[in-house]
């Protein structure tokens, strides 16, 4: 009877093991390209990015606190968008790690997240006018060049950059 | 096969025919220091409803025409209720446009045409939000319903 035992967990080892192979199949058939980087990677750490820059330089200054919050609010809700389409099409590592926004930034789109606010105020505002544009033209890029509810994400992006850069103070 | 998502064009210029209307409405009640702010967003809208049917002529379609009249989702009696229709009429415009961003094929023609429609209706929703006093004046996704 005891000799029973380790057959079973052959036999359930096997299943097992052909069903992560069946999987296996199933994720390596889908569309994406698993060598490249999902074009959407570099737009979501540029919104993590833009978000901690904003709330930086919201809480070293007052006079830009309520237009650089607004602005990091947004880009949160950018990056949390842009990392739910990245898991859609791509479930498993890339998607983890492309989600893991605490592990040191070595990518050039993320140096920011590192960056503490420009103590000067007209610097600072500088720097939230041009992260503000680059946002936008970088999403503005990918929403002509992507396709269908990617672009059209992107595109909602870029709009929702351009509004800020114009009530910048 | 066409390239041209006539559906989401003609859903598009329908917007642009009541934007131009409801703009015709409420700008009788803005407040003098908008005035600026109105005509840059009626030139646009007529001129967005202008390009959009030779769009769709060029693409064998007849374009939709403009309803006889409109009713706004609430009555227009003052500043605030003229404010509260022009960011209706920017939010529909947007939304209307990203459809067609999503259903135009990649590349500079239509595509570009209609991110730029969404942009600059995203960036006048936020100038009406900005004077309504409407804090943060920004929307983090312009056009997604």
């Amino acid at each position: 009877m005891s000799g029973l035992h380790p057959s079973r967990r052959r036999v359930l080892a096997a299943l097992l093991a052909g069903g992560s192979a069946v999987l296996a199949g199933c994720t390596t058939s889908t569309p994406a390209v698993p060598e490249r980087p999902d074009p959407l990677e570099a737009p979501a750490r540029r919104a993590d990015a833009d978000a901690a820059l904003g709330n930086a330089i919201a809480q070293t200054h007052a006079s830009l606190a309520a237009a650089a919050r607004a602005f990091a609010a947004d880009r949160t809700a950018h990056a949390t968008a842009l990392r739910a389409e990245l898991r859609r099409v791509r479930p498993g590592p890339a998607a983890n790690s492309a989600a893991s926004t605490s592990s040191p930034p070595s990518s050039p789109a993320s140096p920011a997240a590192l960056v503490p606010a420009d103590p000067d105020l007209a610097g600072a505002r500088a720097a939230l006018a041009t992260t503000v544009r680059g946002a936008q033209d970088e999403a503005a890029g990918l929403a002509i060049t992507l396709p269908g509810y990617r672009a059209a994400l992107l595109a909602s992006v870029a709009a929702c950059c351009a509004s800020h850069a114009v009530v910048l103070p | 096969m066409t390239q041209v998502p006539l559906d989401a064009l003609q859903a598009a210029l329908a917007t642009e025919h009541a934007a131009v209307w409801a703009y015709g409405l409420a700008g009788a009640f803005l407040p003098e220091a908008l005035a600026g702010q109105l005509s840059q967003a009626v030139a646009a809208h007529q001129a967005r409803r202008d390009a959009t049917e030779r769009a769709l002529i060029d693409a064998g379609a007849v374009p939709v025409q403009a309803e006889p009249g409109y009713v706004p989702p609430d009555p227009v009696t003052d500043a605030a209720s003229a404010l509260r229709l022009v960011i209706t009429v920017e939010t529909d415009a947007a939304a209307a446009w990203r459809s067609v961003v999503g259903r135009s094929p990649a590349g500079p023609g239509l595509r570009a045409a209609a991110l730029d429609a969404l942009t600059r209706a995203a960036v006048q929703a936020t100038h009406w939000r900005a004077a309504a006093g409407t804090t943060p004046s920004t929307v983090p996704f312009p056009g997604a319903l």
